[in-house]
């Protein structure tokens, strides 16, 4: 099923002088439970592709819809609430709260969506536990290593259980053995709550495990590869 | 989660918040004590005022106070005191005979205006008999064969009549009091002398101790050496109702000490039939009616409703015989919220730019929270919060901390007695004692409240400026 299409996007900055053209006719069609990489050269236009996606930006021209809505029609305060109900972010930052443990990390969005108390627990449990983490549910993050951070970030992603999830760079800041032990629970998590993900990425081993790899190359879609 | 998180923000940089939540404590606890203060003074100037000096509403004959013309009288023919009484709300009526005179002893002569009263009646009014100094008299209690006079203890001083001594008894009083051996033996030097006044034993003793012992022990001292000798003669000098010269000797039964310079130089006390006797004025006339009633609140209409009554004379309530102590107890609350107000509009700026540091440090999470959901009202609310949060934590300290300072200094008061001459000029005593009420405190939580909100404005407008995709990519 199409959750998430992309038509003639184009991202044009104009800088008093410059004029950099960062998405250039990007047209994409993302179905559930993708695991996709989107992959290319710095400069290329993959964190502007996923801002764009995520509806943190807007594009010059082209339309963006998930799940039958398109983005450019929604005000500022609809845009956010909608991102809340429907996309999941990871960052190369992990970005989580600093003064909240991981379990209320995960709840924060629940609690923003105004979810009952059991419903909270019983999901923070449940993500927290799928990324291996439910003996830390009360650790801040500065006790977390870094692995275990972006695992906490990845349950918050899915906490409020969105369309998908972008996740731009997320293993960058990570060691070898976190980076794997994070890709696996992303692609378990992919198969169990069949939510799609989204990746920016030069890692080659997210690119190894990816189903599909889109390459992008001065803002332009170069090649669309999906594996089997 | 808004709530805590907000608290936890809070928390984030201890020792900025700290800063700040002490800057808040200091300046409410400085607020709520000199509010406390100003209105324990105001308080005691204005209980002094109604007990001691004039009551509630004061009745004259027609501009008699403009005049003082003691030809300006009332009689109780007239009706007015069974009239006035029945008025729902009065309490007390007492009436005064007035006349202006000069008091003098052999070596000072002062100004005064002579008071007749009935010794009784006034004791239902005033509290004046509860100031008599001891040991000067039982005024208000003793009937004799001499005529009596009751006067202030700053009347009794300009006309010499308190003398200041340094003797064997007064040195061992101190010396039981714990007054230093040397400044004992300082004193020794002047011992077996009188003072006719308080400011020639004030600048004798000042030479012979320093200024260390004369803050510490030099009220003691002027206390001890207080001197007065029971039943002291005064001579008044008036005229009576034909405009005669009269003057008789009277004998002083009593000192008050109200805390008012100009009250106590001013003011002599004898019994209505003397003045009677001595003027040729009928017993039955009278120059002041003085009326206490059960609520001051009230002190408006009843004022009206005697007007109404008696026309042809001057009616007056507290408010218009003393309209500086109106004034104040009428504006206090304003006043004290404005003082409240300039101290909180200071500490918002403190508020103001520690929360825009914080909005500055935070710019990545808050564009995260953005980018994850949480909308602009939310953030608001967060950054405003942490602002609430912040002023309302060292305002509940300061207020703590005023408030326990409070009971403890009202117990005993502040004692200003090196600046008593001044402010007894002013009616104030030196002798304060902080007061405060409830309701003002529930003022000071709301306007912290306030502050809070306001302060946040302005860094939470900032934080929702942000832009969430540039924000996260911020260092």
């Amino acid at each position: 099923m199409k959750i998430l299409e992309l038509k003639n996007v184009n991202k044009i900055y104009n800088g008093s002088e410059v004029h950099v053209h960062a998405v250039n006719d990007v047209s994409l069609e993302f179905r559930e439970a993708e695991f996709a990489a989107i992959v290319g050269p710095s400069g290329s236009g993959k964190t502007t592709l996923l801002n764009l996606i995520g509806g943190l930006d807007m594009p010059t021209s082209g339309s963006i819809i998930i799940d039958g809505t398109d983005l450019s029609k929604l005000k500022s305060s609809q845009l956010i609430d909608f991102r809340m109900r429907n996309i999941g972010f990871v960052f190369q930052a992990y970005n989580l709260i600093p003064v909240l443990t991981a379990r209320e990390n995960v709840e924060f969005i629940m609690s923003l969506q105004k979810w009952s108390k059991r419903e909270r627990d019983e999901r923070t449990f449940e993500l927290l536990k799928a990324v291996g983490l439910d003996e830390r549910a009360d650790s801040r993050p500065s006790k977390l290593s870094g692995g275990q951070q972006q695992r906490v970030a990845v349950a918050r992603a899915l906490a409020s259980k969105p369309k998908f999830v972008l996740a731009d760079e997320p293993t960058a800041n990570l060691d070898s053995k976190s980076a794997t032990t994070l890709l696996e629970i992303m692609e378990k998590l992919n198969h169990e709550e069949k939510i799609t993900f989204i990746f920016s990425t030069h890692d080659p081993r997210v690119v190894k495990m990816a189903h599909r790899v889109i390459t992008l190359v001065d803002g332009s879609v170069a090649t669309d590869e999906i594996r089997e | 989660m808004i709530l805590k998180t907000a608290w936890k923000n809070v928390w984030r940089n201890r020792v900025r918040s700290l800063v700040v939540i002490a800057s808040v404590t200091v300046g409410i606890f400085a607020g709520v004590f000199s509010v406390a203060f100003m209105n324990g003074m105001i308080a005691q100037r204005f209980d002094a005022a109604i007990d001691e000096e004039i009551s509630h509403i004061q009745i004259t004959g027609k501009d008699y106070v403009l005049n003082n013309d003691p030809s300006i009288y009332m009689n109780s023919g007239d009706g007015i005191v069974q009239t006035v009484s029945v008025i729902p709300g009065v309490e007390q009526v007492v009436v005064r005979k007035m006349i202006t005179g000069m008091a003098g002893t052999a070596s000072k002569s002062a100004g005064v205006q002579i008071i007749g009263i009935d010794p009784d009646a006034e004791k239902r009014i005033f509290k004046l008999y509860k100031t008599i100094i001891p040991g000067t008299g039982d005024y208000f209690e003793r009937e004799s064969k001499y005529e009596l006079a009751f006067i202030g203890q700053d009347l009794a001083k300009e006309l010499n009549i308190i003398r200041f001594s340094v003797d064997i008894t007064v040195l061992s009083r101190l010396g039981e009091k714990e007054v230093p051996v040397e400044i004992i033996h300082k004193l020794k030097s002047i011992s077996g002398r009188r003072f006719p006044n308080e400011k020639k034993f004030t600048s004798t003793v000042t030479s012979i101790l320093t200024k260390r012992e004369l803050k510490e022990y030099g009220q003691l001292i002027k206390e001890e050496a207080w001197s007065y000798r029971e039943n002291s003669r005064m001579t008044l000098t008036f005229l009576d109702k034909d405009n005669n010269q009269v003057s008789s000797v009277f004998r002083i039964a009593g000192i008050f000490d109200i805390k008012n310079t100009m009250f106590e130089q001013s003011q002599v006390f004898l019994r209505n039939e003397v003045i009677s006797r001595l003027t040729g004025m009928d017993e039955s006339s009278f120059h002041q009616v003085v009326i206490r009633i059960t609520d001051i609140r009230n002190s408006e209409s009843i004022t009206e409703d005697i007007r109404s009554r008696f026309p042809e004379l001057d009616v007056k309530n507290w408010k218009e015989l003393q309209p500086d102590l109106a004034m104040m107890t009428d504006y206090v609350h304003q006043i004290y919220g404005l003082f409240m107000g300039i101290i909180l509009a200071a500490l918002a700026f403190g508020i103001i730019n520690t929360m825009l540091m914080v909005v500055l440090e935070r710019t990545k999470e808050l564009g995260m929270l953005t980018a994850i959901g949480m909308n602009k009202r939310k953030v608001f609310s967060m950054i405003m919060l942490e602002s609430v949060f912040l002023s309302i934590t060292g305002g509940i300290a300061g207020m703590i901390a005023g408030w326990i300072t409070i009971i403890l200094t009202a117990k005993k008061g502040i004692n200003f007695t090196q600046y008593a001459e001044g402010m007894e000029a002013f009616g104030y005593s030196a002798h304060i004692f902080p007061e405060i009420s409830t309701s003002f405190f529930v003022m000071v939580t709301v306007l912290i409240i306030i502050t809070g909100v306001v302060s946040s404005v302005y860094p939470a407008l900032k934080a929702l400026k942000l832009d969430p995709a540039e924000a996260i990519r911020t260092e």
